[in-house]
């Protein structure tokens, strides 16, 4: 490759494609160490490893283009001469994908071929692209420069820049995990130390700026820019772990933060890292109150009262709420509650142990009064069950436990935090609408909107009503027979999705029923997936609505044990 | 059943998807599966095309014939060459040869109240593994031609490009001491891989029932090449050419180092790769894309064209309109009322001309 086309666009686009189009990781890896080796200017670099991982723009600047789905896709159809309606949808359909449509189109389709010609438009110059997109301003607008920046593209080229432009995933199956390793391996650095540098500042592009200036080791913390999340892993079951090397702790029934305390000044970061400092302003006055300064702490926002912990639902009420009602304060107040100490007397404690930062913790604990979780001893099974039903009785969602020795690395760390949670129930429900997939699951029926019975129901006249939708659960095996199986059942088609005469019976698992009042059930599931088939029942064996409004409100007002008895945390 | 009239010929569907015609006049049975006919011709050689009825007088191409008895057929099968004239109650039938697959059929139905031409599964520029594409001589009335692949999302390169990517990734992965195999349909897509294979002399391994089939392709002169039945635990060396059910089963659980390669015309989506777990996507298709099948249909200049095997047959319908040909879905669920309001009108338009 030339140093030419090494900084085009097209070769970016190109090497997407061939990245989504290897299987396995080393193999990827590979092509992407091919490409970074081949571009040499540095700032090309840079802007291509934005490309790959944040979008046309990085999340730290907070721009962004604002260009829905059907803006782009509608302006695909007019610049391809096309009827958007009958052709154009019919076509995303079958792929499932409106880009991968539009880079087909627009290498089949006359008209797409005819009003194009390439013009190895450079990175930077896609960038400007991206700029002007910006800062259009109405849908005519948009619609307009998409369509004269397009004439300077080649297919493959289009369809990355729509993905880039949106700032969703290029959805070539490579993740931030592999980008690190491949950034390592091409600057011949260590991966812990890339994988540091962007748990701390959050952006490949900027690991990669220390990486071309060598000074890698020179990233250091800095205040209100949020620490990537160390996750957990799931378990169902705790048998075959090593109980002595690890602590429990409640997995409480709130919203994980993390909290940067410097002078005065304070803001939250929700797990997505976002500020979300304004929706919780007592928050401010807890860690003022407590006299805390200097300091990043992990922990849990839980709506508490009356000594006890409050179900979710409840905080949910406060979740995006920008200014926060006195009434709202009032009715559901939150607390904080720490878990862990990243940051204290100027030092950043990541690398430390956990049962190190944990003692720091306790001594910010003792001296200040911060609300900290309660961590207890493992010994066996027996014992993981009995904390367990301890949890669940204060009203929280199971256990987490830790590794006394785990460091703090962001993702998933293998065994090192581990949760153990069981789901909040099960329903058999009947297949009511099958939706073609989108993305990986394209050109299936892989979406499933499931009902419940409401045959007795005064309330309705109809015999099922939707309770939610779930696209996962299942085997490929088990959607190959579903897909099979529905095209008897087919009693109308509206474009991507299917009505079915109820028939197919769903044991349906989900985390937790919410009320939603938009909805005909006025309930809806969290995280609905399949449980099982059941191909033995028939849709007279399903769920009613009342037992869904039951378990409900059974959830709700579940007798929660007051904190002081065997407390989660510590106030 | 779902019944039309054009031109006074009559038209019932076996079955509401749109496979299987009947020509009650004339006790004629097209890919019916169950119907008791005089007489019933079968397109090819493929499961969802074949009859399952041995009462009747069953007319096939000598290969579909074979595939027939191969694949487990038990009746009688009268084999009729292209271009030979069968009557049958009055009406005239007539095989051309579609491109699709080995003895694959165009089937040409002529009667005093017009002519039909039933296409079945047809491919053109024809697949190299068939007998080639020829449509017939002659002013068509009714043109049924199948729209599997009627979305302008979908245009083939050559064979030549398909058959190149074949060889390239069998010969890379054979050289990098892996095992290439090749997910392809036993009966049709198979035996154009072994050919692709062949040209450049790289040994392959067909499955188990793909292999008697080739019998059939090496009697009518088509080169397979070098090819054995496949022997799971000997596959080194070998390309494999499978169908995509193996990978469910355990059967190459012996096979070392399995590079995938996925044969199909819906390999051109891009789901496919997450869906099915393979190195390779290679669309191959065995039936004509959108823009060819545009270029028949104005080609024929049929008098009315009835689309089937499409889960948008409304597609195809707008573009053959805006060219000024007239067209309706043979069947679907779900605009079937639309569909007989509309035949109504029709045939009112098509009694006043």
């Amino acid at each position: 490759m030339s140093n030419s086309s090494a900084s085009t666009f097209k070769y970016f686009a190109q090497t997407a494609q061939k990245i989504a189009d290897t299987r396995g990781i080393n193999g990827k890896i590979a092509v992407f160490e091919e490409y970074l080796s081949s571009v040499e200017d540095p700032s090309d670099i840079k802007l291509a490893l934005r490309y790959f991982t944040e979008g046309a723009f990085s999340k730290k600047s907070g721009r962004r283009a604002v260009i829905g789905h059907r803006t782009t896709q509608t302006a695909a159809a007019e610049f391809l001469e096309m009827d958007y309606d009958l052709v154009f949808k019919a076509c995303r359909t079958a792929t499932g994908s409106g880009s991968e449509t539009i880079e087909k189109l627009m290498r089949n389709w006359p008209t797409g071929r005819d009003k194009r010609k390439e013009q190895h438009l450079t990175l930077s110059e896609m960038y400007e692209w991206f700029e002007k997109l910006e800062s259009a301003k109405n849908r005519d607008e948009k619609s307009e420069l998409l369509q004269e920046c397009w004439k300077l593209l080649s297919p493959v080229e289009i369809k990355f820049m729509i993905r880039v432009l949106m700032q969703y995933s290029l959805r070539i199956g490579f993740e931030t995990k592999s980008i690190i390793r491949g950034l390592a391996e091409t600057f011949d650095a260590d991966s812990d130390d890339v994988r540091f540098a962007y748990m701390l500042n959050g952006s490949i592009e900027e690991t990669a700026e220390q990486l071309l200036n060598e000074d890698l080791h020179t990233v250091e913390f800095e205040f209100f820019q949020p620490v990537h999340f160390m996750l957990a892993s799931p378990i169902s079951s705790a048998s075959d772990i090593d109980f002595e090397k690890y602590i429990a702790e409640e997995k409480f029934d709130g919203m994980r933060c993390q909290a940067h305390i410097k002078d005065g000044e304070i803001a939250l970061f929700s797990r997505d890292q976002n500020d979300i400092s304004h929706s919780f302003p007592e928050l401010d006055l807890q860690f003022n109150q407590h006299g805390l300064n200097n300091m990043v702490l992990d922990g849990e926002i839980c709506v508490f009262k009356n000594d006890t912990i409050q179900p979710f639902q409840l905080l949910q009420k406060r979740m995006g709420v920008k200014k926060p009602s006195k009434k709202l304060l009032k009715e559901y107040p939150v607390l904080f509650i720490g878990y862990d100490l990243l940051f204290s007397d100027q030092e950043l404690h990541l690398d430390k142990p956990f049962l190190k930062r944990r003692e720091q913790l306790e001594t910010v604990h003792e001296s200040t009064g911060l609300p900290i979780s309660t961590v207890k001893k493992l010994a066996s099974k027996q014992g993981v069950e009995k904390l367990f039903k301890l949890a669940k009785d204060h009203g929280n969602e199971g256990l987490m436990l830790k590794r006394k020795d785990s460091v703090y690395e962001y993702g998933q760390r293998g065994n090192k935090w581990l949760k153990v949670k069981e789901p909040a129930g099960s329903l058999d429900t009947v297949i009511m609408y099958a939706h073609a997939g989108s993305g990986k699951r394209g050109g299936t029926y892989s979406d499933f909107t499931l009902g419940i019975n409401v045959k007795e129901d005064d309330r309705y006249l109809e015999e099922f009503i939707p309770i939610g939708k779930a696209y996962g659960g299942f085997t490929n095996e088990e959607l190959k027979k579903l897909n099979k199986e529905i095209r008897p059942l087919i009693a109308e088609k509206y474009g991507p999705t299917l009505g079915l005469i109820p028939k197919i019976v769903v044991e349906l698992e989900f985390e937790e029923i919410q009320v939603n009042r938009r909805t005909k059930a006025n309930y809806t599931l969290r995280l609905p997936r399949f449980k099982a088939i059941r191909w033995d029942l028939s849709p007279d064996d399903t769920d009613t609505l009342k037992a869904v409004e039951r378990m409900f409100e059974e959830e709700l007002n579940r007798e929660r044990t007051e904190n002081s008895v065997k407390p989660a945390f510590l106030k | 059943m779902l019944f039309r009239e054009l031109f006074g010929l009559k038209l019932v569907l076996e079955h509401s998807s749109g496979h299987g015609i009947v020509l009650p006049e004339f006790k004629i049975g097209i890919d019916t599966r169950y119907a008791d006919m005089d007489a019933v011709f079968i397109s090819h050689g493929h499961a969802d095309h074949v009859t399952r009825n041995k009462k009747n007088k069953v007319y096939a191409t000598e290969p579909t014939a074979r595939f027939m008895a191969l694949r487990g057929f038990k009746g009688e099968i009268e084999t009729i060459e292209f271009s030979e004239e069968i009557e049958v109650n009055g009406a005239k039938v007539t095989f051309y040869p579609a491109g699709h697959i080995l003895g694959s059929a165009m089937i040409f139905v002529e009667t005093e109240n017009g002519n039909l031409l039933y296409t079945g599964d047809f491919r053109a520029p024809a697949s190299p593994a068939s007998e080639g594409f020829e449509l017939p001589d002659k002013p068509v009335d009714i043109f049924i031609p199948e729209a599997t692949f009627g979305l302008p999302i979908y245009r083939w390169e050559d064979h030549s490009h398909y058959f190149n990517e074949i060889t390239t990734f069998a010969r890379e992965h054979l050289d990098a001491g892996n095992t290439p195999i090749f997910l392809a349909y036993n009966l049709g897509k198979g035996q154009e891989v072994m050919m692709a294979l062949a040209e450049k002399n790289i040994p392959c391994m067909i499955h188990e029932s793909g292999f008697p089939l080739c019998k059939v392709y090496d009697d009518a002169g088509i080169d397979l090449g070098d090819y054995k039945r496949i022997n799971y635990s000997e596959t080194e060396g070998h390309a494999l050419v499978v169908p995509s059910s193996v990978l469910g089963s355990n059967k190459l659980s012996n096979v070392k180092r399995k590079k995938v390669a996925y044969v199909s015309g819906w390999a051109a989506h891009e789901a496919r790769r997450q869906q099915m777990i393979i190195d390779k996507r290679i669309a191959l298709s065995d039936h004509v894309d959108f823009y060819e099948l545009m270029r028949i249909c104005k080609q024929l200049q049929p008098k009315f064209t009835l689309i089937t095997h499409t889960p948008n047959p409304d597609v195809v319908q707008f573009y053959l309109e805006k060219n000024g040909l007239r067209s309706a879905p043979l069947a679907t669920v779900d605009s079937l009322k639309e569909y007989r309001d509309r035949e109504q009108s029709e045939r009112q338009m098509f009694d006043e001309s």
